[in-house]
């Protein structure tokens, strides 16, 4: 369980990203935040995983509070969730399966990774992780020379190779066109529904949205604008969102077709 | 295939069986050869200069004087007036060096182009030529001239003039290899000849990074100047092979700290204006 | 037909520029007058190089030839094993350089420790060397290795700087910990560019162990002199050549592994620029 209570997030030049926050996500959840740039949707998710800390507030994920857990207890939490990136932050030169295998670095003992002498177990583990998303056969081929939809195909395999119990999604498909964000979309609505993952995804596109979540979350300037399942979201609620009426730009559908 | 079907929950979640991965290609042939080729090498070469971990150990490990020279070094050996007109005579070399060997080095950097000279056998010539200069390290120039010419500073100037053309000379030249070729065309359909084309279309396209190179040549030359003396060509080389005959590590240690103290400030300078040149 | 000539806009003055020339006259001519050369015989240089090329390359003879080479193979030696163990401290040393993977004040220092080290040429260094290890070449060799450690780390730390900072996202988001997050973050970035720079710093490092010899540090450097010194122009011409050609031929070959080696096994597809160029200063 993820629960924010008055969390706020203060940058240091003073840009308040998001403010008093209160916010409860349950097990298995599938909860899809939209939100303009600029709204606090990244420093959200990223305050899940400690990346970004909170200036006040509290924030339970898993039973801890993570403001209060020292450098060792944070990589013990983040090993727990896994994390997919807008660019896939991905290390080209090597392998789709040594990426893959940086999910275990925190389950293999040091040394092990330093050498890199994974055991079978982890590259089991990597395997399933590549055929769930359907690219094992692109274990050996460089990072760098796969298409974008592939390249976020195994940043998906990086994080479920962590064995998570949450998958934070920072905008997955923002560099992606729009059938290969659909494909992406519907690998984590799956891994979602079949291994009981927590899934929280950021997005733009309200068509997206609207089609994947159980559950949206509407952020504004901040703060919380909306809270509802997928089916309560119409156009006034996203144009309380947005603070103007809809555009061709935020649906993926129209922005496509412009 | 007998891997289960990746939408199979089954085989994440209950690891029945893990999927197969494709078999690893083996290792290319050229890592392969890198890695045996650096073994082979380092064992060779270890081997030729008798190279082993206990002598460098016992060696270090044993007092000697010239490290408690620098422990302690003779910090106003600079002012000394011998010390001093050599120190000063060592940035004049490195000044002068710099000014003729790069100014060369312009013109021979634009003759190994294709657009700069167009004849072939012309343009081989010029590259042999740079890459035969550029092969000779600077002490080496200095123990040419000063057979030669003679022992004095007229030795050292000549070898950092040829040193200076070599290193000026193929940074220019790399950079050369990638200007926009537009303004090129463009002199050549006005009816530019040669020399115009280069002066107006080429030469203000590299001016920057020529200077910055020519900086770049200047902070190395202060530090080749140093060493030229060790073989007569004058500066303050000299004193400090004096000083090393007659084993005064302080003094050898004062002067060498200070010389270099001088040259990280010079190159400080010289650093912050290549910044403001690119 | 005249039309008025239209009045063009005041030419800008750019201080900068002007200083800069100004700066440089001054300096040139303060040398020039200053060094106490004999110009005189600036003149008579030319025709003195000629007879000294006669004399060289008009008497060499082949027996030299087995002497000279095993002495320019032991300044290659010198070269590689100096750059080996400079680059055994470089590696690590550079990560404490990068201000992208330590502080500002941890970064700091490091980088002056390579100023100091880069400040000192080799010959310089091998003096030191050689009342510790006597007139061998392992004196030169640690010349050669403590010289090189500064500019190796420069070169280094300038590359782990220009690294995606996402892939280090990703560590960190994974729970890896510091040193994971070198080796899997950090590492597979840079070690194509820290194997090329290496082999690089070893073409640059020939040059200074062909002249270590000068000083009794082993290498070709000292029959050379020697050769000059007695006057044996013949070989000193060969030796000449030898350096010549024995540093073009290891230029050739590295040149063309660093290029292999940066550009990875896809280059064909040109998809990997080469992101540097080797022969850049070192700012």
């Amino acid at each position: 369980m993820i629960r924010f209570e008055q969390a706020s997030v203060t940058y240091p030049g003073g840009v308040e990203a998001v403010k008093g926050l209160d916010l409860t996500i349950e097990p298995g959840e599938f909860v899809v935040i939209v939100g303009l740039s600029g709204a606090g949707k990244s420093t959200l998710i990223r305050a899940i995983n400690g990346l970004v800390p909170l200036t006040s507030g509290r924030l339970e994920v898993n039973g801890v509070q993570v403001p209060e857990l020292g450098r060792r207890e944070l990589r013990d939490l983040r090993g727990d969730i896994g994390m997919i990136f807008q660019g896939f932050n991905l290390v080209d030169r090597t392998t789709v399966l040594r990426n893959v295998l940086m999910g275990r670095l925190h389950e293999v003992p040091l040394w092990r990774t330093l050498l890199a002498r994974y055991t079978q177990s982890d590259i089991d583990i990597a395997a399933r992780a590549l055929a769930r998303v359907e690219i094992i056969e692109k274990a050996w081929v460089r990072a760098s020379d796969l298409s974008g939809g592939q390249r976020q195909r195994v940043g998906i395999a990086r994080a479920l190779a962590q064995e998570p119990s949450i998958l934070l999604a920072d905008e997955p498909v923002a560099s992606l066109d729009p059938p290969t964000s659909h494909v992406v979309m519907r690998y984590l609505q799956q891994i979602g529904r079949e291994l009981g993952i927590t899934v929280i995804v950021n997005l733009h596109f309200l068509d997206l949205a609207t089609a994947y979540a159980d559950r949206i979350i509407g952020l504004r300037d901040g703060a919380l604008v909306f809270d509802g399942p997928g089916s309560d979201c119409d156009a006034q609620v996203f144009e309380d969102i947005y603070g103007r009426s809809l555009t061709a730009d935020d649906t993926m559908t129209k922005h496509a077709a412009l | 295939m007998t891997a289960p079907s990746a939408t199979d929950p089954d085989a994440a979640t209950l690891g029945r069986q893990a999927p197969t991965l494709p078999p690893k290609p083996g290792p290319s042939w050229f890592a392969i050869g890198g890695t045996i080729g650096a073994i082979v090498m380092t064992v060779v070469t270890a081997r030729s200069v008798g190279f082993s971990f206990g002598d460098v150990w016992s060696n270090l490990g044993r007092p000697n004087s010239v490290i408690e020279g620098a422990l302690n070094p003779d910090w106003g050996q600079i002012w000394s007036d011998r010390s001093r007109s050599a120190f000063l005579e060592t940035l004049q070399l490195a000044v002068l060096g710099t000014v003729v060997g790069a100014t060369l080095a312009l013109p021979l950097a634009l003759w190994t182009t294709r657009f700069g000279n167009p004849n072939f056998f012309l343009r081989t010539l010029v590259r042999s030529f740079n890459n035969v200069i550029r092969s000779i390290p600077d002490l080496l120039w200095a123990l040419i001239f000063v057979t030669a010419v003679g022992i004095g500073a007229l030795s050292g100037f000549l070898a950092l003039v040829f040193f200076s053309l070599a290193v000026t000379t193929k940074l220019t030249s790399d950079t050369l290899d990638g200007i926009d070729m537009g303004p090129v065309e463009a002199a050549n359909a006005s009816g530019a000849g040669l020399n115009q084309m280069l002066r107006t279309a080429v030469v203000p396209q590299i001016l920057p990074s020529y200077a910055s190179f020519v900086l770049y040549n200047f902070e190395l030359n202060l530090r080749a100047s140093a060493v030229l003396g060790l073989v007569g060509a004058g500066g303050i080389g000299a004193r400090i092979e004096f000083f090393r005959g007659r084993g005064q590590w302080e003094e050898l240690w004062g002067l060498v700290f200070m010389f270099f103290l001088v040259v990280l400030i010079v190159e400080r300078i010289s650093v912050s204006l290549r910044r403001r040149l690119v | 037909m005249s039309t008025p000539v239209p009045t063009l806009p005041q030419k800008p003055v750019d201080r900068y520029k002007w200083f800069f020339t100004a700066g440089v006259v001054a300096v040139t001519l303060w040398s020039a007058l200053g060094l106490d050369a004999k110009w005189s015989r600036l003149l008579e240089a030319p025709a003195d190089l000629w007879t000294l090329g006669r004399l060289m390359f008009t008497n060499m003879e082949i027996a030299d030839l087995p002497d000279l080479a095993g002495a320019m193979w032991e300044s290659v030696s010198i070269a590689w094993m100096g750059t080996l163990i400079a680059s055994v401290f470089a590696i690590p040393m550079s990560f404490l350089a990068a201000e992208n993977l330590v502080g500002r004040p941890v970064a700091w220092v490091t980088r002056q420790v390579f100023n100091l080290l880069r400040a000192i040429p080799e010959v310089i260094l091998a003096l030191v060397f050689i009342p510790v290890f006597g007139l061998t070449p392992m004196a030169g060799v640690m010349a050669i290795g403590v010289g090189s450690i500064g500019t190796l780390g420069k070169l280094f730390y300038e590359i782990i700087e220009g690294i995606k900072d996402e892939p280090l996202e990703a560590s960190d988001a994974v729970g890896a910990s510091r040193l994971q997050r070198l080796r899997w973050g950090v590492l597979p970035q840079v070690s194509p560019e820290l194997a090329s720079l290496v082999l690089y710093r070893f073409e640059v490092n020939i040059r200074a162990s062909a002249v270590l010899g000068v000083v009794g540090a082993g290498g070709i450097g000292g029959d050379l002199q020697q050769a000059l010194l007695f006057k044996d122009f013949g070989t000193a011409g060969l030796g000449l050549i030898i350096i010549v050609v024995g540093t073009i031929a290891v230029d050739t070959v590295s040149g063309a592994v660093r290029r292999r080696i940066v550009s990875g096994p896809t280059s064909g597809r040109g998809k990997h620029a080469v992101r540097f160029a080797v022969t850049a200063p070192a700012s």
